[in-house]
C-alpha cells in the first residue's frame, strides 16, 4: 500500500473536520461526520494489503456500516423527532471555530513531528490526523449548544481515537474493536432517545437549559 | 476478689445501666453505683495492692485480639472516673429528673452509663485500635450528654462545636495510632521506650490529646460545652473527660520515647494555659463559663508538672521530676474532686434560680446555706488554699519546680518562669472564686431570679457532701494517698518506683489538721459571740444615697474590671458605652462582653475565609456541559505540557 493513498484519505478526513466546524446546518454536519467515518473505515483495508485477514476486513466493514449508515440514520431520526434543522446560537461562532480547528490541525502536525514515533508511522499523517480529529471533536463539544451537534462532536472525537487505534490494529483483539463500535452505536441510540425526552421536557434542545439539573 | 472480677462486675453494672436507664431510674442508679463501686475497688486494689492486672483474650474485635491492662497510672484515672461518675449519677436523679425533663431524662441516664463504660474502655485498652474505638464512643456519648437539652439552639451550637473540635483531635490520634502500628507492625500497646525512631510521633499524640484536655489555645470547645451542658454532665466533662486527654499525654509520654523538646513544650503550654485560662475565667460573668475556663487553668498546672517530669527524665534528675509528676497526678484527682463539686454546686444554683448570669444573682447564702457552704469549700480548694487538697498538689508541683530552680541546671530556665506564671495564676484563681462566691452568694439578691431561690434536695446534696469530704480528707491526710500516686509515677517511669513520701508531706498533713481545727474553733467562737451579742442588721454602706437598691452592688464585670484591663491584649473585650451627660442625664449604658478570643478572632475568620474560597470554587460547578468538557481538555493539555516538560517520568 502506498503511503500516498493513506495520507490522501487522512487529509480528506482533516478537511471534513473543517467542514464540520464550519457548517451551521445539522444535516450537513451529520453528513460530514458520517463521510469521515466511511473514509476512516476504508483505511484498514488500504494500510497493509499484504497482511489483510478476515478480522481486519470485518472491522472495516462494520465501521463503515455503523458510522456511515446506522449512526447517521439514528441521528436524522432524532433530528426529525426534535424538529430542529439548525444550530442557532453556538457558544463559539463558526469563523472562530474554523480558525481554532485550522490552528489545531497545524499544531497537531507540529506536535506529531516532536513525538517519538515508530519509523513506519513517522511518514504518515496518522498521528496528526488523529490529534486534529480529537481537537475538532472537543471544539464541537465545547462550542455547540444543541445536543445533536454535541453528539456529532463526540463522534468526531471518537474517529480521532479510532485513528490512533489504527496504529495498533494488528495487536488489538477483534472483540475490543467491535466492543468500541457497539458502545458508540448504543451511545448514539440512547442519545437519540434522550434528545427526544429533552425536547419534550424543556421544549428545546439547548443543553444550556440543563443547568437547572446541576445539583 | 481480683481486679479482673471487679472490673467485669463494673462492666456488667454499667451495661445493665445502659439497657435499663431509659425505663427504670432506680435500677439504673443501683447498677451504675454498683459498677462505680466495683471499678473503684479494682482501681484501689491495683493502686494499693501493688500488682498490675492484665488480660489477653484470643477473641478478636475488629481483627485485633482483646488486650486489657490496668496499671497504677490507668487505675488512678479509673478511680477518678468511678468517683465522679457515681456522684454525678446520684446527683442527676434529683437534678435532671423525670418531672422537669420528661423527654431527655431517660436518654441522659442511658448515655451517662455509656459515657462511663466508654471512658473505662479507653483506660483499660492496651491495643491502639480498641483505644480509638473507645475514644470515639466516649466522644459521641459525651456529645449526646452535652446536648440533652437540645431544644435550645445555644446548646446545639455548643454540642456541634464540641463534636467538631473533638474530631479534629481524633484525626491526630488516628494519625498517631496508625503510624505507630505501621512502624511497630502491631496495634498492641505497651512500653517501647527503646525504639528511638518513634519519638516524633509524640507530637501527633500531643495535638490530639491536647484538644480533649482543653489546653490553651485548643480549648475553644470547652467553655461553651461546659456552660451549656446540664451541670452533672459539666462536672464529669471537667472532672474526668478532659483528664482523658491528660491520661493520653501522660500514658504515651511514658510508654514511647519522646523528642528532646517535649518537656519544654509541655511546660510552656501548661504555664500559658494556666495563666490565660484563669485570666479568661476572671473576666466571665456566666458562672459556669468561669468554672470551665478555670479547668483550662488546672489542666495547665497538671501539664507543668508533667513537662517538668519529662525534662527531669531527660536530664536524669530523679528527685524533683518525681515530685512534679506526683503533684500533677495528685492534681488530677484533686481537680476532679473539687471541680465536680463546684459544677454540682453551680447546678444547684442554676436549678434554684434558672440563670447562669452572676449579675442577676446575689444573697443566695440565706436561701441555700448548704450549697453556699459547699461551693465556698470548693472555691477554697480550687484556689489552692490550705488546709484543702488543692494546696497539696500545687505545693508538690511547686516543690519540684523550686528544686529544679535550685539545681541550676538547664531545667531552671523552664522552672523559674513556670513557677512565676503558676503563682500569678494561683492569685487570679483566688480572685476569680472570690468574685464568683461574692456575686452568687453574698450581698442581696440582684433580681427576681435570686429572690425566689430554694435549697436543693437531699439527693443532690449527698453527692456534693461526698465530694467535699474527699477534698477535706485529701487535704488533711495527704500521706494516705501518697503510695497510690507513687505507684502511678513508678509505672510512668520504671526507674522511679517505690519512692517514700517526702517528709514534709506528713508535717504538712498535721499542720493542715491543726489549722483546720483552729479554723473550726474560731468559727464556733465567732458564732457563739454573734449569738450571744445578738445580730443587728443595717445597710452595708450607703455612700450618701437616700434610697440604695440592690442594683447598686458591684457587678461581676466591675469586680473584674482592673484585672481584665491587664489582660485586654488577649481578652479583647467588646464594649458598648453611653456615658451619662449633663447635670440631668437621660440615660447611661455600659455593656461588656468577653468573647472566646481564639474561637472568634482566630478560628472564626479563618473558617470564614476557607468557606469563602470554597464557595467561589463551587462556582465552577454550574451545570454547563460545554465548560465541563473544556475543563477536561484543559486538564489534558496541562498534563501533556507537564509530561513534555519532563515533570513526570
Amino acid at each position: 500500500m502506498s503511503g500516498g493513498t493513506l495520507n490522501l484519505l487522512i487529509g480528506l478526513a482533516m478537511g471534513l473536520n473543517l467542514l464540520a466546524l464550519g457548517s451551521s446546518r445539522l444535516p450537513s454536519l451529520i453528513r460530514s461526520m458520517s463521510l469521515q467515518g466511511v473514509v476512516l473505515g476504508l483505511m484498514p483495508l488500504l494500510m497493509e494489503p499484504e497482511r489483510l485477514d478476515w478480522r481486519v476486513v470485518a472491522v472495516a466493514l462494520a465501521t463503515m456500516a455503523g458510522k456511515g449508515i446506522v449512526i447517521p440514520w439514528l441521528l436524522r431520526r432524532a433530528m426529525r423527532a426534535a424538529n430542529i434543522e439548525r444550530e442557532l446560537q453556538p457558544f463559539l461562532g463558526y469563523v472562530p471555530s474554523l480558525l481554532l480547528g485550522a490552528g489545531g490541525t497545524i499544531a497537531a502536525v507540529a506536535l506529531a513531528q516532536a513525538l517519538p514515533l515508530l519509523p513506519e508511522h513517522a511518514g504518515t499523517l496518522l498521528v496528526p490526523g488523529a490529534i486534529a480529529s480529537m481537537l475538532t471533536g472537543f471544539i464541537l463539544l465545547i462550542g455547540r449548544a444543541k445536543a445533536i451537534s454535541q453528539v456529532c462532536g463526540y463522534l468526531i472525537l471518537e474517529n480521532g481515537i479510532y485513528l490512533f487505534g489504527l496504529l495498533l490494529i494488528h495487536s488489538t483483539p477483534l472483540l475490543l474493536e467491535s466492543g468500541i463500535l457497539l458502545d458508540v452505536t448504543v451511545g448514539v441510540f440512547v442519545t437519540g432517545i434522550i434528545v427526544d425526552r429533552i425536547q419534550r421536557a424543556f421544549d428545546s434542545l439547548d443543553t444550556r437549559k440543563l443547568t437547572t439539573l446541576r445539583e | 476478689m481480683t481486679p479482673g472480677v471487679l472490673l467485669s462486675l463494673a462492666a456488667v453494672g454499667w451495661v445493665v445501666g445502659i439497657a435499663s436507664g431509659r425505663w427504670f431510674s432506680r435500677i439504673w442508679l443501683g447498677f451504675t453505683l454498683a459498677g462505680a463501686a466495683a471499678g473503684l475497688g479494682a482501681a484501689v486494689m491495683v493502686l494499693f495492692g501493688g500488682m498490675d492486672w492484665e488480660w489477653r483474650s484470643s477473641v478478636a474485635v475488629g481483627g485485633e485480639p482483646i488486650h486489657l491492662h490496668l496499671d497504677a497510672l490507668s487505675a488512678l484515672f479509673l478511680a477518678l472516673l468511678c468517683g465522679v461518675g457515681g456522684a454525678g449519677a446520684m446527683y442527676a436523679r434529683g437534678y435532671w429528673s423525670e418531672e422537669h425533663y420528661p423527654a431527655s431524662a431517660p436518654r441522659g441516664r442511658a448515655w451517662w452509663s455509656a459515657l462511663l463504660s466508654s471512658m473505662g474502655l479507653v483506660l483499660l485498652s492496651a491495643n491502639g485500635l480498641h483505644f480509638l474505638i473507645g475514644w470515639e464512643l466516649f466522644t459521641v456519648s459525651a456529645f449526646f450528654l452535652v446536648t440533652l437539652d437540645r431544644q435550645n439552639p445555644e446548646v446545639r451550637a455548643a454540642g456541634w462545636l464540641y463534636l467538631a473540635a473533638s474530631h479534629v483531635g481524633t484525626v491526630c490520634l488516628f494519625a498517631f495510632f496508625c503510624t505507630l502500628a505501621a512502624r511497630t507492625g502491631s496495634w498492641d500497646l505497651g512500653p517501647m521506650r527503646e525504639q528511638v525512631g518513634l519519638a516524633p510521633l509524640f507530637w501527633a499524640a500531643l495535638a490530639g490529646f491536647s484538644v480533649k484536655a482543653g489546653v490553651f489555645p485548643l480549648h475553644v470547645w470547652l467553655p461553651s460545652a461546659h456552660a451549656n451542658a446540664p451541670s452533672h454532665v459539666s462536672s464529669i466533662l471537667s472532672g474526668v473527660a478532659i483528664k482523658m486527654g491528660v491520661y493520653g499525654i501522660v500514658r504515651f509520654s511514658g510508654w514511647l520515647p519522646v523528642p528532646a523538646a517535649a518537656g519544654w513544650v509541655l511546660i510552656g503550654l501548661g504555664a500559658t494555659s494556666a495563666l490565660l485560662g484563669i485570666a479568661f475565667a476572671f473576666a466571665q460573668s456566666d458562672f459556669k463559663r468561669l468554672l470551665a475556663y478555670c479547668s483550662v487553668e488546672n489542666v495547665g498546672v497538671i501539664l507543668v508538672g508533667v513537662g517538668g517530669a519529662l525534662i527531669a527524665a531527660a536530664h536524669g534528675d530523679e528527685p524533683w521530676g518525681r515530685l512534679a509528676l506526683a503533684g500533677a497526678l495528685l492534681h488530677v484527682w484533686n481537680h476532679g474532686a473539687f471541680k465536680a463539686l463546684l459544677f454540682l454546686g453551680a447546678g444547684s444554683v442554676l436549678h434554684a434560680t434558672g440563670t447562669r448570669e452572676m449579675s442577676k444573682l446575689g444573697g443566695l447564702w440565706r436561701s441555700m446555706p448548704w450549697t453556699a457552704g459547699l461551693f465556698a469549700l470548693g472555691s477554697l480548694a480550687v484556689s489552692g488554699l490550705p488546709p484543702l487538697n488543692g494546696f497539696i498538689s500545687e505545693w508538690l508541683v511547686y516543690l519540684g519546680l523550686f528544686e529544679a530552680a535550685l539545681g541550676k541546671g538547664p531545667a531552671a530556665w523552664a522552672a523559674i518562669p513556670a513557677a512565676i506564671m503558676l503563682a500569678m495564676a494561683g492569685a487570679l484563681a483566688m480572685a476569680s472564686f472570690a468574685k464568683a462566691g461574692a456575686m452568687i452568694f453574698l450581698g442581696s439578691p440582684r433580681s427576681h431570679f435570686a429572690a425566689a431561690a430554694h435549697e436543693c434536695g437531699l439527693g443532690m446534696r449527698v453527692p456534693m457532701l461526698a465530694l467535699a469530704g474527699v477534698c477535706v480528707l485529701m487535704g488533711l491526710a495527704p500521706v494516705l494517698f501518697w503510695p497510690a500516686v507513687a505507684r502511678a509515677v513508678g509505672s510512668w517511669h520504671p526507674a522511679w518506683v517505690a519512692a517514700p513520701a517526702p517528709d514534709s508531706m506528713a508535717t504538712l498533713g498535721s499542720v493542715h489538721l491543726g489549722f483546720g481545727i483552729l479554723v473550726l474553733a474560731g468559727a464556733a467562737w465567732l458564732w457563739r459571740m454573734a449569738l450571744g451579742n445578738g445580730l443587728r442588721r443595717g445597710l452595708t454602706w450607703d455612700c450618701g444615697y437616700a434610697a440604695p437598691v440592690a442594683r447598686m452592688q458591684y457587678t461581676s464585670s466591675s469586680f473584674g474590671g482592673i484585672v481584665s484591663g491587664w489582660f485586654r491584649w488577649v481578652l479583647q473585650p467588646e464594649r458598648k458605652m453611653h456615658r451619662p451627660r449633663g447635670p440631668f442625664p437621660a440615660g447611661a449604658l455600659r455593656l461588656e462582653r468577653v468573647p472566646e478570643t481564639v474561637l472568634e478572632r482566630v478560628i472564626g475568620p479563618v473558617g470564614v475565609a476557607i468557606l469563602h474560597v470554597s464557595t467561589s470554587v463551587r462556582r465552577l460547578q454550574h451545570g454547563r456541559l460545554q465548560y465541563y468538557i473544556l475543563y477536561v481538555v484543559a486538564g489534558l493539555i496541562a498534563l501533556g505540557v507537564l509530561v513534555s516538560m519532563g515533570g513526570v517520568p
